[in-house]
């Protein structure tokens, strides 16, 4: 059925400069993204949230795991700050039961901090919970390999 | 606690074609080398900006389907045309067609002076692999300034293409 086909000398170049400004795109989009929530740390959500709104990175909307869309959801509720307070407080609740989600754990963590006391508030949140992402992503990778 | 997920910091995966094997395919003939697409997403971001390890393995998936896709539609022009060998025009169409209009510009600069340096070391340069490094350092600028110019906003573009090694595509014929 498939007939064999060949590529000319030029693709694999074309190709790889074309991945790479494809990488550096998606890069600085979730970047944009990430410094959006004060964030210095791309992760894996803000990647899935540029995909879900750009146009052109709708291809890839069938790679991202269900966890980072649910992250999505979550984020598009930061816009409220009034909400921001109460949706800590139940995310904070359920995320200590709720394993498919370990990135909105983090992001909870951050912004509990920020909304709480800024830099004090952090610290104790962060070694709290320190342990707890590092296990559950390592799990959710092992289940999504 | 757990094992962390192998991913090759070299170059292996062009060894193999994942098509020469009837079963699955290993994750490093599946992916580009994880270290590359750091070093890559490193240079859109500010120096303090940092990159989640489970980021750069979305990015790992991501852009192996960018290939996917780019070629699944340059592959299916070739056929309808009747034609067996996919050239550089039937990808750059496919990326118009497919909304990556914006990459059309930079990497037709860089075919150009890809062929410009192809031309003085015909030898090397034909193989794909070999081209001059002396000579792609010497693009990089040229290709960032016109990049620039372009008004793109993608920062620092440099040419190192023999870092990129795509197994799935490894077939010189």
């Amino acid at each position: 059925m498939f007939t064999k086909q060949m590529i000319s000398s030029e693709i694999p170049m074309l190709m790889s400069k074309a991945c790479e400004i494809f990488i550096q795109e998606l890069t600085f989009r979730a970047w944009m993204h990430a410094e959006k929530n004060n964030k210095s740390i791309v992760q894996p959500c803000d990647v899935a949230k540029v995909i879900m709104q750009t146009d052109t990175m709708n291809f890839l909307t069938e790679i991202i795991p269900n966890n980072l869309g649910d992250f999505s959801v979550f984020d598009a509720k930061e816009e409220n700050i009034a909400n921001i307070a109460e949706e800590n407080e139940v995310s904070l609740s359920f995320t200590a039961g709720f394993m498919g989600n370990p990135m909105m754990k983090m992001d909870s963590e951050e912004n509990a901090g920020n909304i709480v006391e800024g830099n004090q508030a952090t610290l104790p949140y962060t070694s709290g919970f320190m342990g707890n992402p590092m296990n559950m992503m390592n799990m959710d990778n092992v289940r999504m390999k | 606690m757990s094992d962390a997920p192998p991913s090759p910091t070299h170059e292996s995966g062009g060894e193999q074609s994942p098509r020469g094997s009837s079963s699955g395919a290993r994750e490093q003939d599946r992916y580009l080398p994880i270290a590359n697409i750091s070093r890559i997403m490193k240079k859109a971001l500010p120096p303090n900006g940092k990159i989640a390890k489970d980021a750069k393995d979305t990015m790992q998936e991501c852009v192996s389907e960018f290939i996917s896709f780019i070629t699944s539609e340059a592959s299916e022009k070739c056929q309808k045309e009747k034609r067996k060998t996919i050239n550089g025009d039937d990808l750059l169409w496919a990326m118009a067609t497919l909304g990556f209009e914006d990459y059309i510009e930079p990497l037709k600069v860089y075919l150009a002076r890809y062929r410009e340096a192809e031309g003085d070391t015909k030898g090397s340069a034909r193989s794909g692999d070999g081209s001059a490094t002396p000579d792609q350092v010497g693009l990089a600028g040229q290709n960032s300034q016109l990049v620039h110019q372009g008004s793109l906003n993608y920062i620092g573009l440099q040419v190192q293409p023999q870092h990129l090694v795509m197994p799935s595509m490894q077939s010189h014929e």
